[in-house]
């Protein structure tokens, strides 16, 4: 216990002895975590406007002409049990002209008023129905197409083709990101703390002369790399958590437009992911690159 | 700390013997093989060959000097014994054990037998005196009471008590190197190995610095100086071996071969 206490002291003492290179290497890891967790937000961010324009768009499903009332409500019935579907939404022919109104003639009361009381589409009564997972959104149309009653099913193919194709893309671009960054983190910590150890090398070939262990001398390098990769990691979350709540603020007041359709992910499911995956990665990050250091060294 | 960490360590209170006592179990010691050379040749990987089928033995509680020119193989030698370098052909036998048993993870063990001292001193600059001595015995994980107690008792050995305190950096080259012999012996070893120890002093501090290795000699520990200082050997009347191109031309007792 005696030599554990001896070693963490030792560990701290090496990262103010060799400042340069400890705060080389505090710089390498808060850098790189840093892009890590620009990157991640940003992902996240994307993701939440992908789930929200998923559970904006839907597959309208028109009648055939004079279809009874029971049988329009049988039809929905029938595709609430379909697989993969989340919620079907009747849209009456007046609730139809209305929303034709307000998106097509921005409620200009001259245009409106030369139809009169007349309901354009006093036959196009339809169902909205919304999909939990856009790959399934082909089939479902077809099944819908299928039951009698059925007069058109306006499939939204194109889109849901698109989402999901971005959807995959954002996973891949993160993955490769993520990963380039670790491997990256790693190297840089790794040369960086070589450098630090290579000054020191003489120190670790007299204690391997005098009888120390592998695990003697690695033990207060180990410690001074985990103590760099939490310090590299500690600074990047705090920088990070001040400029996403700036970021948030400044969007909210200066693009109100954007606000309506996309609201930022909120700090605290940001941060319960950033913080431990970024303390992860820095202690990580730290131990692997000082274990992978001395070891080149304990070749005595 | 483990048994096999305790058996290492182990080493007679030479302290407490009486006079007699000591003188037979010198007698007796003598007569005891501690180091075996059998044919032991050494090539570096440029093909140089440093060492030809060097056979010799070591008793315990000798004083032996390992005399020859720059590239007569002196310092291979010493560095083979420390297991720093594997034999290219032959055997090692210390205390029993041949070194090509001893495995990467029993090394540090085995270091732990061996005293070791070097012409550049080797000390941890950043660190004072009681430091130096006292990472020999954290290597070996001795309790704090302990550890204070042996390092105070090796520096006032070696002279050095009232400069404990001091950063080996501001000590003189006589000093540091009594710092390092203070070292090498904190932890009791039964050898005690001396790469050219008064390379880097003036004939004053090497006088000091035989003085203190022939001390401990008489205490019991084996003592192997390899040197080219023609003064010393011949006035210190010990087993001189001679090396030249790796190979053995002397070995005789009670001075130098000129």
């Amino acid at each position: 216990m005696s030599n554990f206490f001896y070693g963490i002291g030792q560990g701290i003492k090496g990262m103010f002895q060799n400042k340069m290179f400890s705060f080389a290497a505090i710089g390498t890891v808060t850098a790189c975590l840093f892009i890590f967790g620009v990157f991640f937000s940003v992902i996240l961010n994307f993701r939440a406007i992908v789930y929200k324009a998923e559970s904006q768009v839907g597959i309208t499903v028109f009648f055939e002409e004079n279809l009874a009332q029971a049988d329009i409500e049988h039809i929905g019935v029938l595709i609430k049990q379909m697989k993969g579907v989340d919620s079907v939404k009747y849209v009456s022919p007046e609730e139809a002209w209305e929303n034709f109104k307000k998106d097509k003639f921005e409620n200009d009361e001259d245009l409106i008023e030369t139809f009169g009381d007349e309901n354009p589409l006093k036959d196009s009564a339809s169902y909205v129905v919304k999909i939990s997972d856009m790959k399934q959104e082909p089939t479902i149309s077809k099944d819908i197409e299928a039951l009698e009653g059925v007069r058109k099913v306006n499939s939204i193919e194109a889109v849901a083709g698109s989402i999901n194709n971005f959807n995959l893309l954002v996973a891949y671009v993160s993955i490769t990101l993520i990963v380039l960054l670790i491997l990256v983190s790693v190297f840089l910590i790794s040369s960086t703390v070589a450098m630090g150890i290579s000054v020191r090398k003489e120190e670790i070939a007299i204690m391997k002369l005098i009888g120390a262990t592998d695990r003697f001398v690695r033990f207060p390098f180990i410690v001074e790399g985990v103590l760099i990769g939490i310090i590299g990691a500690a600074i990047p979350v705090g920088l990070l958590y001040i400029f996403y709540g700036s970021a948030s603020d400044y969007i909210a007041k200066q693009f109100p437009s954007i606000s309506k359709w996309f609201d930022m992910v909120d700090s605290v499911s940001v941060f319960s992911v950033v913080i431990p995956a970024s303390a992860l990665l820095g202690i990580g990050i730290g131990l692997l690159g000082s274990a992978h250091s001395v070891r080149r060294h304990l070749k005595v | 700390m483990t048994s096999e960490e305790e058996m290492i360590i182990q080493t007679p209170d030479y302290e407490d013997n009486s006079y007699e006592e000591e003188e037979k179990e010198k007698s007796e010691k003598s007569d005891k093989e501690i180091i075996r050379f059998q044919n032991l040749s050494y090539t570096y990987s440029s093909k140089t060959t440093a060492l030809k089928g060097i056979s010799l033995s070591i008793n315990q509680g000798e004083f032996v000097f390992i005399v020859g020119e720059s590239g007569s193989g002196k310092s291979t030698l010493i560095r083979t014994l420390l297991g720093e370098l594997k034999p290219t052909e032959g055997d090692i036998i210390v205390e029993g054990a041949n070194l090509k048993n001893i495995g990467r993870k029993e090394m540090p063990y085995y270091r732990r037998r061996l005293g070791v001292v070097f012409q550049e001193f080797k000390l941890l600059e950043d660190r004072n005196v009681y430091e130096n001595v006292e990472i020999a015995q954290r290597v070996i994980g001795v309790k704090k009471d302990k550890r204070i107690e042996n390092c105070n008792e090796m520096i006032k050995l070696v002279g050095l008590s009232d400069q404990s305190k001091k950063k080996v950096r501001e000590l003189s080259g006589g000093e540091q190197q009594r710092v390092a012999i203070a070292r090498a012996m904190v932890n009791k070893p039964s050898i005690l190995l001396a790469d050219e120890p008064t390379g880097n002093l003036d004939p004053n501090n090497s006088w000091e610095i035989m003085g203190l290795l022939q001390n401990l000699n008489e205490m019991g520990t084996t003592v192997v100086v390899v040197t080219h200082n023609d003064n010393l050997v011949n006035s210190m009347q010990k087993r001189v071996i001679t090396l030249q191109t790796g190979e053995i031309i002397g070995d005789k007792l009670g001075g130098y071969i000129q």
